[in-house]
């Protein structure tokens, strides 16, 4: 009689579960995984665009033909797409990783104004990203703008910035970090959550500063660090918002991101096929990278005793 | 090593001396990066108050010195590009908060009860379908563009907003609802318990318990969606194909590749397009640094 119940009880709590799930079935199979299934099978067809007037043919299959386009045309030059990518993504990630955590600790202390300086290192990444590059490559013009001035006021080299293809992914990168301001909030949060037990500790045994950095909090924090990373990653890897707004690509070929290219070929050449090929190399590479940080991750993360997996 | 053996060196007092160093030191440095990062604000703030010719005059002034007073320039630029053709700023700012608004709410409501059942409820298949949703976090947006392009153009949804608004009745995205569900998860069972011997059902416990005890991580989530909607300038340029349409980020990028020379003009914009932003953020900002904290990032 009392297992029935449970069952009964147990019935209607699953039933309530589905229901509040529909969104999120929805969202994964009609927007998420379904769509990524329809990129690969997209990438096998010559659709294009104007496969969608009326009367047009119906695209045909072209089996990897699109594959074998992308990486032997030397006018898609795909392999310089896969190489600044991954190297603006890499390039960025640690920069903002390193400087988040950086300003997370130095935040984490003592001082007054506290909340105001988090909110300044914050607003950077509120602001729109396309109007933050627009503002930016003002800024950094090579002639007049304020940056320049200012290193040649300190005496070092004006840089050209967004103007030569050796500097703008340099530049992306800083603009980057300067934007990242969402990391420090997540590292600020895991500080708070750093035994202070371990500190106290640390410190009656007479170690040092740098001995407590690199024996507790670093380990402490290795879970957040790599959220971080991860999190990063997917956002930088993505990159196309610059491209989109000011650089077009370029200088020549220098900031022709995955994502641009991508999108240059389905929605100005229209060549959706082509395109779908690009996305799904594109999610292979970025699953590779995540894999690789996944894998590694093991060797490095602490996971204090007790209370972690939940 | 050595430093255990021995016994503690140096009285309370050099010790208190040198924390207090130390958060001096970290406060400068602090201070320091923190002017940084807001002189590029500053600086595009100080010149769309400024005509066009003394944006660039060199050596640049500081303050927004001109031929005329900044009140005077900033009266001139901001009506002026917002009344242009070019940048027609306020039917653009209605326009995004047409798009950011729903999203806001459909996604933070889809977010709040998908969130409910993975924190509380046991069903069949959870693990699985869990594990998905975290996967799906890391799938890049991108990948799946093209054949949401497909799937919008065939059912005749291009150029207008359902695309950049439909996706949010759907959960409001992965990550929305991971952090919901480790908010909730944060919130003693009891309570439910209570409200379940009180005789309310599933719903009636997740609206009024568990939702007025996560109200930070609602605010933190809300925000969220509303950044990423405001922002997204690669969907938008996407599915957006008519003047009337256009948002404000991509009106101003549009404006931006037009008169490249009307600096002016385009640092307003520029600033009278982070204005809508901040004020959210103002709004939120007292729960969002709560709010992240508070979901337990640690596991």
């Amino acid at each position: 009689m009392k297992k029935r119940k449970r069952s009964i009880i147990a019935i209607k709590e699953q039933r309530a579960a589905y229901i509040f799930l529909i969104p999120a079935l929805l969202g994964l199979s009609f927007i998420t995984y379904l769509p990524l299934l329809a990129a690969f099978g997209v990438g096998l067809t010559d659709l294009r665009v104007s496969h969608f007037f009326p009367n047009a043919p119906t695209p045909e299959f072209v089996g990897f033909a699109n594959y074998t386009e992308i990486f032997t045309n030397p006018m898609i030059d795909f392999g310089n797409s896969i190489l600044i990518t991954v190297y603006f993504a890499l390039f960025a990630v640690i920069s903002s990783v390193i400087y988040s955590m950086i300003i997370a600790m130095l935040l984490n202390r003592k001082m007054p104004g506290r909340g105001f300086f988090r909110s300044v290192f914050y607003v950077p990444y509120i602001l729109p990203a396309a109007a933050v590059m627009i503002g930016w490559s003002f800024l950094m013009d090579p002639t007049n703008g304020i940056v320049n001035v200012i290193l040649k006021q300190l005496g070092l080299q004006p840089s050209l910035f967004f103007s030569s293809s050796e500097t703008v992914i340099p530049t992306l990168v800083l603009i980057a970090v300067w934007t990242s301001g969402n990391l420090i909030v997540i590292f600020l949060a895991g500080l708070q959550n750093v035994p202070r037990v371990y500190q106290e500790a640390a410190e009656i045994d007479g170690a040092n500063y740098l001995q407590r950095l690199r024996h507790i909090t670093i380990p402490c924090m290795t879970p957040i660090i790599f959220y971080n990373i991860l999190m990063s990653l997917v956002v930088n890897i993505q990159v196309v918002i610059p491209a989109l707004s000011i650089t077009k690509g370029g200088p020549g070929r220098s900031s022709m991101f995955m994502t641009f290219l991508m999108y240059e070929e389905a929605f100005r050449g229209g060549r959706l096929g082509r395109a779908s090929a690009i996305a799904f190399v594109f999610f292979i590479i970025a699953a590779i990278l995540a894999a690789i940080l996944f894998i590694t991750s093991k060797s490095w993360i602490f996971y204090e005793g007790g209370d972690d997996k939940k | 090593m050595s430093g255990m053996t021995k016994p503690i060196r140096g009285s309370l007092h050099s010790k208190k001396r040198n924390k207090l160093l130390a958060d001096v030191f970290s406060f400068i440095t602090i201070v320091i990066i923190a002017a940084v990062i807001i002189l590029p604000m500053y600086w595009m703030f100080r010149s769309s108050v400024m005509g066009s010719l003394d944006i660039f005059k060199a050596p640049p002034d500081f303050l927004p010195m001109g031929t005329i007073n900044p009140l005077e320039w900033l009266w001139r630029n901001y009506a002026e590009v917002a009344n242009s053709t070019a940048f027609n700023y306020f039917q653009f700012l209605l326009n995004s908060l047409t798009i950011s608004v729903p999203c806001v709410v459909f996604g933070t409501a889809t977010a709040i009860s998908c969130a409910y059942a993975f924190a509380r409820l046991r069903f069949k298949g959870k693990g699985f379908l869990f594990s998905l949703c975290v996967g799906s976090m890391l799938l890049p947006t991108m990948v799946t563009l093209i054949p949401l392009y497909i799937a919008w153009s065939y059912l005749g949804f291009v150029d207008s907003y359902v695309p950049l608004i439909l996706p949010y009745l759907c959960g409001g995205g992965a990550f929305n609802i991971f952090l919901l569900r480790q908010f909730i998860k944060s919130i003693p069972r009891e309570l439910d318990e209570a409200a379940k011997i009180d005789g309310a059902g599933y719903f009636r416990t997740l609206v009024s318990v568990i939702v007025p005890s996560i109200k930070p991580a609602i605010i933190v989530v809300a925000l969220l969606i509303f950044i990423t909607t405001w922002n997204d300038l690669l969907q938008q340029m996407v599915y957006i194909q008519s003047r009337e349409q256009y948002t404000l980020v991509l009106g101003l990028t549009v404006f931006f590749s037009m008169f490249k020379a009307d600096y002016a003009g385009i640092f307003a914009a520029t600033i009278l397009t982070f204005i809508p932003g901040l004020l959210v953020y103002l709004f939120g900002q007292r729960y969002f640094v709560e709010g992240i904290v508070m979901t337990g990032m640690k596991n």
